[in-house]
Order: C-alpha cells, then sequence, then structure tokens
C-alpha cells in the first residue's frame, strides 16, 4: 500500500459512496496495520490532497461531515465543503447534479441545477479570504 | 467560499462579520472555475496537486488575474 493508492481509495469510495471510507474500512481493504494507514493519511494531509482529523475530513470537493452544502447526484447524496467545491462535485463527477445550500447572509434557501455541463442558479459567489491564504485555516476557508 | 442571493447580501455578510470584500463571480464564472479545478482524475495514480504556476495559470485561463487570486 502506497499513498497514492491511498488517495485512490478515499476518492473511490467517496465518489460512489458519497462518504470518505474510515481507517477501519481501509485497514481491512488493504490488509494492513491502522497505524500504517494513518501515516500514509498524515503524509496525504501534509502534503495539502487531504484534511485529516484521525479520519478524513475533506477530500476536496467532498466533506466527510455535514454541511450546508447538499448535492445530489446520480441517486447519491454529497456534502461539500463551500460553494466552489459544492460546484466541484458534479465536474469531479462529471454528472448532473442539484445542489441544495442557503443564503450566507440571509439563509433563504437556495438551488442550483448542472444539467449538461450548465449551471443554472441565481446567486453569486464571494471569496472571502485571498487565495495565498486559503491554507492558513482550510476548514475556515 | 460561500453563495448569496446578490452582491447586496455578501456586503451585509462583510459588514456583519467585519470582513473586507473578497472577491464576487458569477455562477457561471464559478462553475467554469470548478469544471477547470477538478477536471483530473483524483482516482488515477498519476495526479498531484497542481503547482504555484499552473494554479495562477488556471486562475488566468478564467480571467482571475486581480491580486486577490495571486499565490505568491
Amino acid at each position: 500500500m502506497n499513498d497514492d493508492q491511498v488517495r485512490a481509495r478515499v476518492y473511490d469510495v467517496t465518489m460512489r459512496s458519497g462518504k470518505p471510507p474510515l481507517v477501519a474500512e481501509m485497514v481491512a481493504h488493504f490488509g494492513v496495520s491502522a497505524a500504517e494507514v494513518a501515516e500514509s493519511l498524515q503524509r496525504l494531509a501534509t502534503g495539502r490532497v487531504l484534511v485529516v482529523r484521525e479520519e478524513v475530513v475533506m477530500a476536496a470537493p467532498f466533506s466527510a461531515v455535514a454541511t450546508p452544502f447538499v448535492v445530489d447526484s446520480g441517486g447519491v447524496s454529497y456534502f461539500a465543503n463551500c460553494i466552489w467545491d459544492a460546484l466541484g462535485i458534479p465536474a469531479i463527477l462529471q454528472r448532473d447534479a442539484e445542489i441544495r445550500t442557503s443564503c450566507g447572509d440571509c439563509g433563504t434557501g437556495m438551488t442550483v441545477h448542472v444539467e449538461n455541463g450548465v449551471a443554472h442558479g441565481d446567486g453569486v459567489i464571494h471569496f472571502a479570504i485571498p487565495a495565498r491564504q486559503w491554507w492558513n485555516d482550510i476548514v475556515f476557508t | 467560499m460561500l453563495y448569496f442571493r446578490s452582491e447586496e447580501h455578501v456586503d451585509r455578510w462583510c459588514s456583519a462579520w467585519r470582513l473586507d470584500r473578497g472577491a464576487v463571480m458569477t455562477l457561471d464564472q464559478g462553475w467554469r472555475l470548478a469544471t477547470a479545478w477538478f477536471t483530473e482524475d483524483r482516482r488515477a495514480p498519476e495526479w498531484r496537486r497542481r503547482t504555484v504556476d499552473e494554479i495562477e495559470q488556471l486562475f488566468g485561463g478564467i480571467g482571475l488575474t486581480s491580486p486577490f487570486w495571486s499565490l505568491r
């Protein structure tokens, strides 16, 4: 098992099921120890490929935890880390999708539809943090 | 990166959080950014994170050239 295989497994499971695999699931899949999986995940986190807090928390554009960005595609529900990532999910899956979120200001429900490679919706996107600072606190970003 | 009903709502949110207004883009621009960013298959063994040069080239390709998008 190497780090590329772990990354591939994380993305494969997430894209199919909507959730990243747990460490225990990767231990069973690869037939290695939990320590080996944890060390690999830490290297991938250090390389800013994944965000890891014992388990995988983010595998961009996917979030392992519930967020206000829900993406339904191909009969699977996904959570995204932000609106950019929410749009990234149909992009990476190469499938149509419905994104359900809400206005960051007033909380009004908003929907974006991605159909045949075009995004349809009425809102605007705001990036609060300049690009060079994104990884200072990637969870906040 | 949040989604808002309008630029007026962006300004209200920035004011409430005492944050400077960052960068606002249309949904279409955001979609082009997402499709450019996530075009590669992250399951592939050869996948690697982009370099700073590659990211700036990607941003530039969709018109994101202001200092806000600089990585240096």
